[in-house]
């Protein structure tokens, strides 16, 4: 009886542990999840519902005002056969292959100039950042003044027998001017990024290089490119990404319209201008937005891959 | 059981947010009858700043006018006024009241966001002017959609000194399209190319100006480039190549052109009597030599613009709502504003007060009585259906034809089927 009873109270003592198990369990996960619930609503509302939305909108004919019906494909097939839609794809991909070179070469050869400990450097490390805190529409503002017409260099140009250059009226010289613009102002930001690299390289192996007898060239290519090279490749991705997407420089400069006939519009700016106001055509924007989306992405993968080949 | 609540939240929180958006007819009664009394929302279009003790003594007349109401006075900057109002109107809180203009009103009166004033307010169209009230209809849909407000338009200004300079006569400005082309030719050949005449392309008030039909008369098809469009567009070509327009016209903004004009780098340039005061103030020069002559037209009639003020068709305040819109708009309150900047009143007979018909001397009196007696057969010329799309397919086009890509026709062809592909859009 005794052993009766003491196993049935053992059998619900068991039960009693295996049910005060079960809760342990079921209150492990619950807590992680209330903590991120924050974050995740966060995300959920600013980041997850607008991209799931813009996927959703792209196979629609989707207007401001408007909810439109499920259309197919029907967007992808007119993108096709708009002529904007390929002078934006055209504009942004030159942008990436003449900014992003750029932006990888020189705020390297800037980092290694200011990493140098002398008497005042900080003032030029301070002094290439500020273009970087600087407001892109005072930034824009002030090279349309600069090059306008009747700006600045344009009126040094006239002085020293040149003659006024149209960099603002001409399609492909605003194109320029928009990339000058970007890399002017990238360059102090992405400099930060290579100093923070170059602080990491080992000067024995500059020392040894240089007991070898090779110079500044020879050790930048030899030691500092290959030491930085991660970086390059972040550096890479970032402003690849950045380039394709790029709307505020082309805006400012080119004026709401992309340039002279549009001919300077970016992807972006023809989802801007497509997708918004009153009559705004949601869904085709949308589909423009897609695009966009994929083409960063694939950027993204390739720039990656190149760098893992490298590593092999 | 984890995933499963994620998934819950996901939906939870997804099928809310995919409620919202355009649509959802629940709304208000366009029954304007009843007791005004509530609180409403008043949404201006950048006149803070100037103008904010007006409004708040307008506000505070209303209220006490109509004990029990209360209006609170949202103003909205210039720049992306339109992505303001639609981002209100696709989420559902588009103020009660907003400051509107025709072309805005179009898309919103489609979407059954503004109120149809015809029949709720109907009782107050004889107080404007026949063609101010008109111009709040819609092509397609029955109504008028918005009480007209402040009209406004003005006279063209030249440079005096650079026409001296060129050797034409200063005291003789253009009044003909003719005289108008050949002047900027001879401007442009005289200073070698230096000065232009005009800082902007072609607008599709400027064909309208011109004597082009923008339209059809059913309001279903564009129809600017028939010949008298082409023959704009072909002349437009020429000052272009002659550099008699601006070099950077083709990418210009109505605000980049006036620097222009300021800063003497042009020499012509439309504007109004409010543009006289910043003459005075920026440029001191130019305005010692400004020159004021009438807007040239082939029509007779110039071009006006128009602004209205619209009633949300979903408040839920409507006789308030309505009572307000009109009592901005009213007679004596237009009046009162047009004496504190310069623009017109759209009320019937307010033009042949004494303020805008009796000369003082100044040259601030002249432009004002010129351009209300020039309002009396003003047209506005941009069709309320030409979306700011559509102003763009235009000046892209009108843009390849200047640059020599297409011809002036094929540039207005493809522009009119544009706008006709974006017309059928909009529904």
């Amino acid at each position: 009886m005794a052993s009766s009873s003491s196993t049935a109270s053992s059998g619900t003592a068991a039960r009693g542990a295996s049910s005060g198990a079960v809760r342990v369990r079921r209150q492990l996960p619950t807590s992680p999840w209330l903590f991120a619930a924050p974050g995740l609503l966060v995300v959920g509302i600013f980041i997850l519902y607008p991209f799931v939305s813009t996927l959703v909108n792209a196979f629609t004919d989707r207007r401001t005002l408007i909810p439109g019906e499920f259309v197919g494909l029907a967007n992808f097939r007119e993108l096709l056969h708009d002529e904007m839609f390929w002078i934006g794809l055209r504009n942004s991909t030159l942008y990436v292959l003449g900014v992003v070179p750029a932006l990888v070469l020189l705020p390297l050869l800037l980092a290694l100039l200011v990493q140098k400990n002398i008497p005042g450097i900080a003032f030029f490390r301070s002094a290439f950042y500020t273009p970087v805190v600087a407001s892109i529409v005072v930034v824009g503002l002030i090279w349309v003044w600069l090059l306008d017409e009747r700006g600045l260099v344009n009126s040094l140009l006239e002085t020293i027998g040149v003659g006024r250059i149209g960099f603002l009226s001409d399609q492909w010289l605003l194109l320029l001017s928009a990339m000058a613009v970007t890399v002017w102002k990238g360059l102090g930001y992405y400099m930060i990024i290579y100093l923070a690299a170059l602080a990491n390289v080992p000067r024995e192996l500059h020392e040894a290089a240089s007991v070898d007898g090779a110079g500044a060239f020879r050790r930048f290519l030899t030691v500092t490119v290959p030491a930085v090279r991660s970086t390059m490749v972040l550096v890479g991705a970032l402003s690849s990404v950045a380039a394709f997407k790029v709307f505020s420089e082309v805006y400012l400069m080119a004026g709401p319209d992309g340039g002279p006939a549009g001919e300077d519009t970016t992807l972006v700016m023809l989802v801007q201008r497509t997708g918004t106001g009153l009559t705004g055509r949601v869904g085709y924007a949308s589909a423009i937005s897609v695009v966009v989306f994929v083409v960063t992405v694939a950027l993204m993968l390739l720039v990656l891959r190149a760098d893992r080949k490298e590593d092999a | 059981m984890p995933r499963r609540a994620l998934a819950a939240a996901v939906v939870a929180l997804v099928l809310p947010l995919s409620a919202c958006g355009s649509g959802g007819d629940e709304g208000g009664s366009t029954d304007a009858s009843g007791k005004v009394e509530g609180d409403i929302t008043f949404q201006t279009w950048n006149l803070r700043a100037n103008f904010k003790p007006y409004f708040e003594g307008l506000i505070a007349d209303f209220e006490k006018k109509y004990p029990g109401t209360k209006v609170k006075w949202v103003d909205q900057p210039a720049e992306g006024y339109a992505d303001k109002i639609s981002a209100d109107a696709a989420g559902g809180t588009l103020p009660d009241v907003v400051n509107v203009s025709p072309d805005l009103v179009a898309p919103l009166a489609k979407a059954g966001l503004a109120l149809d004033l015809d029949k709720s307010a109907a009782k107050y169209k004889k107080e404007y002017l026949p063609g101010a009230w008109a111009s709040h209809e819609i092509p397609g849909l029955e109504g008028t959609y918005a009480f007209p407000w402040y009209l406004n338009t003005g006279p063209l200004f030249y440079n005096k000194s650079l026409f001296k300079e060129a050797g034409l006569d200063a005291s003789k400005p253009p009044k003909t399209y003719d005289e108008l082309f050949d002047d900027a030719l001879e401007l442009a050949d005289k200073s070698d190319g230096k000065v232009a005449t005009l800082a902007n392309v072609p607008t599709i008030e400027d064909f309208g100006r011109y004597g082009v039909e923008l339209m059809n008369k059913e309001g279903t098809a564009f129809a600017f480039n028939d010949a008298k469009g082409v023959e704009l567009l072909t002349k437009y070509k020429e000052l272009y190549d002659a550099k008699a327009l601006d070099s950077q016209a083709l990418t210009a903004t109505p605000e980049s052109s006036g620097k222009k004009f300021l800063t003497e780098a042009v020499a012509m340039n439309p504007g109004s009597a409010l543009d006289l005061g910043n003459f005075k103030k920026q440029a001191p020069n130019l305005y010692k030599n400004i020159g004021i002559t009438d807007q040239i037209t082939s029509t007779g009639k110039v071009n006006m613009y128009v602004m209205g003020v619209m009633v949300n068709a979903q408040t839920k305040r409507t006789p308030a709502a309505v009572a307000f819109a009109h009592f901005v708009t009213d007679a004596q309150n237009q009046m009162s504003f047009a004496k504190k900047v310069a623009i017109f009143p759209s009320t019937a007979g307010s033009l042949d007060d004494p303020y805008f018909t009796q000369e003082d001397g100044t040259d601030e009196t002249r432009v004002r009585i010129a351009a209300a007696k020039s309002l009396k057969n003003a047209v506005n010329y941009t069709p309320v259906l030409f979306s700011e799309q559509m102003k763009t397919e235009l000046r892209n086009s009108v843009a390849k034809a200047l640059q020599g890509k297409v011809s002036p026709k094929e540039a207005l062809d493809n522009a009119v089927k544009a706008c006709d592909r974006l017309l059928q859009q909009q529904g």
